[in-house]
């Protein structure tokens, strides 16, 4: 057959190709448009960009949304910066647009302000601008997510004294209250109150350049900046939900820097793994037979096997865990070790609950979200597997982000039996009150139930400062996995930062939801 | 779908192509200036088709897996030893081991073959369904025109603009997830492919004179269809179907890659690719098997569908039986006798 | 013609209806949006205070009608999201997704026919089994998995390529492109083959031969056109699955198209966005369809007059 080099030239209209063209030509060919939109080219910006790609596109840039993980990553000591910012290798609290502040009596902070900081726009940073942006995140219409994540309801009244320093007053005493002030970002006094603002400004070392909603988000370096000034001029951040993709960028020489990559695709070349201070863990709700006898829940604890998932599932990338929060916040019990799975003890304690009536046939739903971790599903695959062990009849039910939702706070959805939930936990405040009051209160959002004693246990340990309240919050933990169970924890995680060979950055515990871009430097490789 | 409705050919006739009737058919290249003194059995006519009888052993070997497979496998794909990690294939471990382990130590023969059975339950019925409903539906409406055929096309536009994916995450989250679930999604979301095609096909032969002839002479619409649509527009309809089988065995990897799928523990061959992808650059095999298995499921189907397709068909009929060298000059474009 | 075509679209405003209904509906069945939108530890009363705000503490039907009253004035609300208009980030996201569908259309068609004229020529030689066998595979590859082994081999390993990304010249799009191609181009292959192979042996092609055609002409003028009907109800088929959703490869290369937004929204429980989506997604659906139509009538006089009202 002769290749058909063009159609027929005479008579016979070409019908065929006619139609296939009009069909083609439905869809509008608007040029490139699309895949040209951006001049500076595939590099996205060539010589002196820093480039990273998160794992998806901030919903916003507001600050007062910063404790979102997506909109923390860009935004956070970047864009916009805080009064106070803890160390979050040393757990300190260090000075940023607040040089210094103390306690004038049990309900009063005074902070002394910084100055000769300007905002993004020129304009100065005055009290003026800081009693703003508290109030904004606590008080507006903005419904910002910090305000429930630190403040959850505390009243605080905010008075500036003079153009450098601010009065915070608590209805309550709050040790505290600098913590969870660190959680809050600056903005200028003109920013809006009745929404989230897209673009905003501050005083941090870079500014928005450009927002191209879906393709990227470019910096770039705030030249008044008061600090140091970062060592790369501009930045531009892209989204790839597929882990696989952000490490082959990096591999590629497309960006520098990567949120989550899957161990599957780390090297030592193209990643770096760093405690990212996430725990996971099994919420069994006890409100609920079989898992309401304590003796099942504590059976579940000791049949799993968290040494051999913590490394064959997680890579290494973890350590079994035995308590909510990792060493370095506040109430940590080093005493608190993952004990070897012992199967016959376990499988003794069902039987005596069996024997006493308690329903262990009964089907259990093991709830986890998809994207959870790398290899969650796995992980509820493991955990089933390792629970029908027992003898307990286990169903997995993998959810998306909002139904898990409905299961991890109250109110809890009626009638859904028993549910073991798998949680992963960050506590991003460094103190142990964040969890105890979110996890192991009785009434706690996130609690299915609780005693008595170790309510009190709490509501005590959260009015101590210092060592004490270090102690007392230990005993909390190690009261959770004797007389309640329950938390089946699983582990501590780590987090794989990608990094190409051409910056030099070390990850922290905050690097998940704050990602310094002037603490990332170019490598020197000629060996400087 | 390589059905030409306004083909004036043979079949088109012909209200009844009969599988077994070898007369020879008035176009029939071949068999006309030699009737075949006998019929020819299918298994003679795929004995003579290499490709279809390897096809054809293919999916015997996947049904066989997927009907037997629960039964001799025992709990064998779903064992799990964490120590026995990303093992790759090799003949070391036993039978289990042949193909390697996944990341929880399963054995991947024994998943391959647990996966066969959910991905058959999946996709067949979804197919069947969707074919059945959309096909009914669609001569309906192409055999009687005018409103009820706007309205069916209608019904189809809706369908077809409506995102499969909220389907997916409704019947997921608000409705237990279950293979009865996805097979319901796939199935009304595949009707209005077959509802179009089998309402083209419809009302062109609604025109044609048997079709008329047997209007006047008083018989039912839906003994009209049945008895000289459904024959006609039958052919077309099947191989829609296979090309249908690989879409919705490909859609529901598709909807497990966005975490929407079939749910684990159970195991589908698209949920394993799907929840293979991340290792393909360190342990191969889990990913690509089931996606192997997928593909040459799907081909023979093809295969065995164009196969039957021609088997069942007088006009092409001769491809099938003629011999090679016939076949061979035929296939230069001369016309053969 | 226009009479056909004025007629079809006004038959198709109320399936439109039914299709804004049916999403609006099926979209509140997936659950509440507050949650995802508060931080997990916001008071009952915080939770209220955004519902209603946001109108969520309403019944579902008036709800619909708030909406529906929406859409007449074409407000289609704001997302929740991004606090951005749903209708401004939906046509943000509409013409990535057609350049794709496109494109890929346009590929698919060309080649299927030449392929497939080719493969049909000499049915059952070695090409065509070698033809038929590679587009029969091509057509049941898993997608993601063909695109994540294309950013593997030629973005990674040989480094041809970017892996991802809208910002360059005309390599960004081999790999998306690429991706979406296999599926249409494998299924329509078999299909312009098929109806090829029946073209090529019916009568009017042996009286066109006899009278002398050439062969080219007897081909891609007699056989093609009548071959063109099924090709073209296949391709417009695929195209509207193209439309509908490339949310997997615009998910991988981060294509920052309709099908993402879509899925996003869906996930993210972002009612506005979604319904937008749909909304324009069905229109550019039932357009297709009817410009589908609109071509079989130039194709076929018979269809136009049998053409439903």
């Amino acid at each position: 057959m002769q290749p058909p080099a063009r159609p027929p030239l005479r008579g016979g209209r070409p019908r065929a190709l006619a139609a296939a063209a009009a069909l083609v030509a439905l869809t509008p060919i608007s040029a490139c448009a699309v895949a040209n939109s951006d001049d500076t080219g595939t590099t996205g910006g060539g010589e002196g960009t820093l480039r990273i790609v998160l794992a998806q596109e901030p919903p916003t840039l507001d600050p007062c949304d910063a404790s979102l993980t997506a909109t923390g990553a860009v935004v956070r000591s970047n864009i916009s910066e805080p009064l106070i910012e803890r160390d979050p290798t040393s757990g300190e609290l260090e000075p940023l647009l607040a040089t210094e502040w103390h306690r004038t009596d049990p309900t009063t902070w005074r902070l002394d302000l910084r100055s000769g900081v300007t905002f993004h726009d020129g304009q100065p940073f005055t009290a003026e601008d800081a009693a703003f942006s508290i109030d904004r995140a606590v008080h507006s219409d903005v419904a910002c997510n910090v305000d429930g994540y630190v403040f959850g309801g505390t009243e605080l009244d905010v008075q500036t004294d003079g153009a450098a320093a601010l009065t915070v007053t608590t209805a309550e005493p709050d040790p505290v209250l600098p913590l969870r002030l660190s959680f809050i970002e600056v903005v200028p006094r003109t920013t809006s109150t009745d929404a989230k603002v897209r673009t905003p400004v501050g005083t941090g070392p870079y500014a928005i350049d450009k927002w191209e909603t879906g393709v990227s988000i470019a910096l770039r370096r705030n030249d008044s900046y008061w600090g140091d000034a970062p060592a790369y001029p501009r930045a531009r951040y892209v989204w790839r939900s597929e882990p696989s993709v952000r490490a082959a960028m990096i591999d590629n020489g497309e960006a520098e820097l990567s949120a989550a990559l899957n161990p599957e695709d780390a090297t030592e070349d193209n990643s770096v793994a760093y405690p990212n201070n996430e725990t996971t863990a099994l919420r069994l709700d006890g409100t609920q037979p079989p898992l309401d006898d304590i003796r099942v829940r504590k059976a579940i604890g000791m049949v799993i096997d968290q040494g051999a998932i913590a490394d064959v599932l997680f890579a290494g990338l973890a350590d079994p865990a035995a308590q909510l929060v990792p060493d370095g916040v506040v109430g940590h019990n080093a005493d608190l070790r993952a004990a070897p799975p012992d199967f016959t003890a376990a499988r003794a304690l069902v039987a005596d609950a069996a024997d006493d009536g308690v329903p262990t046939g009964k089907r259990i739903s093991l709830i986890a979200r998809n994207g959870q971790f790398p290899r969650v599903s796995e992980t509820a695959e493991a955990l089933q597997y390792q629970m029908a062990r027992l003898g307990l009849n286990v169903r997995i039910q993998m959810t998306d982000s909002a139904a898990h939702l409905e299961y991890q706070l109250r109110p809890f959805p009626k009638g859904a039996g028993p549910v073991a939930l798998l949680i992963m936990h960050g506590n991003q405040t460094g103190d142990g009150a964040f969890t105890t009051s979110q996890y192991l209160l009785s009434d706690g959002p996130q609690s299915t139930f609780g005693t008595a004693a170790l309510d009190e246990r709490i509501a005590a340990a959260g009015a101590l400062s210092g060592d004490r309240r270090q102690d007392a919050f230990a005993a909390v933990f190690a009261a959770q996995n004797d007389d309640v169970a329950q938390y089946v924890h699983l582990a501590h995680m780590r987090g794989l930062l990608g990094r190409s060979a051409d910056v030099r950055y070390e990850p922290n515990s905050a690097t998940g939801d704050e990602l310094r871009l002037a603490d990332v430097r170019p490598a020197h490789r000629k060996g400087s | 779908m390589t059905a030409t409705p306004q083909d004036p050919g043979p079949t088109a006739q012909d209200p009844g192509p009969a599988p077994q009737d070898p007369g020879p058919a008035p176009q029939d290249p071949a068999a006309a200036p030699r009737p075949a003194p006998r019929p020819a059995r299918w298994w003679t006519l795929l004995g003579g088709d290499r490709f279809a009888a390897a096809a054809a052993v293919v999916l015997g070997l996947v049904l066989t897996a997927a009907l037997l497979g629960p039964v001799l496998l025992g709990d064998a794909a779903e064992r799990q030893d964490l120590r026995a990690s990303l093992r790759p294939p090799s003949l070391d471990h036993g039978v289990l081991g042949l193909l390697g382990t996944d990341v929880l130590g399963r054995s991947m023969l024994a998943r391959l073959i647990d996966a066969a059975g959910t991905t058959l339950s999946v996709a067949l019925p979804a197919v069947v369904c969707s074919l059945v409903i959309g096909s009914a539906i669609g001569m309906w409406a192409g055999y009687h025109g005018g409103l009820r055929e706007s309205a069916a096309m209608r019904v189809a536009d809706v369908i077809l603009s409506f995102p499969s994916l909220l389907l997916a995450v409704v019947a997921l989250y608000v409705f237990t997830p279950s293979v009865a679930n996805l097979v319901l999604i796939l199935a009304i979301t595949r009707i209005p492919v077959y509802l179009r095609t089998a309402r083209a096909e419809a009302a062109e032969l609604r025109s044609r004179l048997f079709v008329d002839a047997a209007r006047t002479f008083g018989a039912g619409s839906g003994a009209t269809i049945y008895r000289h649509i459904l024959p006609i527009t039958l052919p077309t309809l099947l191989t829609v179907a296979t090309v249908d089988f690989s879409f919705v065995m490909l859609t529901e990897s598709s909807l497990s890659f966005l975490g929407i799928g079939i749910q684990p523990p159970d195991v589908s061959w698209g949920l394993m690719v799907a929840q293979g992808r991340q290792y393909l650059q360190t342990a191969w095999w889990i990913a690509v098997l089931p996606g192997v298995a997928i593909v040459i499921t799907t081909v023979s189907a093809t295969i065995i569908a164009a196969w039957a397709r021609l088997a069942t068909d007088p006009a092409q009929r001769w491809r099938l039986t003629a011999p090679r060298a016939r076949r061979a000059r035929a296939n230069r474009g001369e016309t053969p006798s | 013609m226009v009479t056909f075509l004025r007629k079809r679209v006004v038959s198709s405003a109320i399936p439109l209806l039914f299709v804004v209904f049916g999403v609006f509906c099926l979209a509140r069945l997936t659950g509440d949006p507050v949650n995802l939108y508060l931080p997990l530890s916001a008071t009952p009363e915080q939770r209220a205070e955004f519902a209603a705000a946001n109108g969520l503490d309403q019944p579902v039907l008036v709800q619909l009608w708030d909406y529906l009253g929406q859409i007449a004035r074409l407000d289609f609300g704001e997302s929740l999201r991004t606090g951005q208009s749903a209708a401004e980030m939906v046509f943000a996201a509409f013409p990535a997704t057609l350049q794709l569908a496109a494109v890929t259309m346009l590929i698919a068609v060309a080649g299927a026919v030449l392929i497939g004229c080719a493969a049909a020529y000499r049915p059952n030689s070695p090409a065509d089994r070698v033809c038929s066998f590679l587009s029969m595979t091509a057509a049941s590859i898993p997608d993601f998995w063909f695109a994540i082994m294309g950013v593997l081999v030629f973005g990674v390993t040989l480094g041809w390529l970017p892996t991802s990304g809208v910002t360059g010249g005309a390599e960004v799009w081999v790999l998306p492109i690429a991706t979406l191609l296999i599926r249409p181009f494998g299924v329509l292959v078999q299909v312009v083959r098929g109806a090829m192979v029946a073209a090529l042996t019916a009568p009017y092609t042996r009286v066109a031969r006899s009278k002398g055609a050439s062969e080219k002409r007897v081909v891609f003028g007699h056989a093609l056109r009548n071959a063109a009907m099924p090709a073209l109800t296949v391709a417009g088929d695929l195209a509207i699955g193209l439309v509908n959703g490339a949310v997997v490869v615009e998910t991988i290369f981060g294509w920052p198209g309709i099908g993402k937004l879509m899925i996003d929204s869906v996930l993210q429980r972002d009612f506005a966005v979604l319904q937008a989506a749909v909304l324009l997604t069905a229109v550019t659906i039932f357009t297709l369809n009817i410009l589908i139509d609109a071509c079989y009538a130039l194709l076929d006089a018979r269809v136009r007059q049998a053409a439903p009202a």
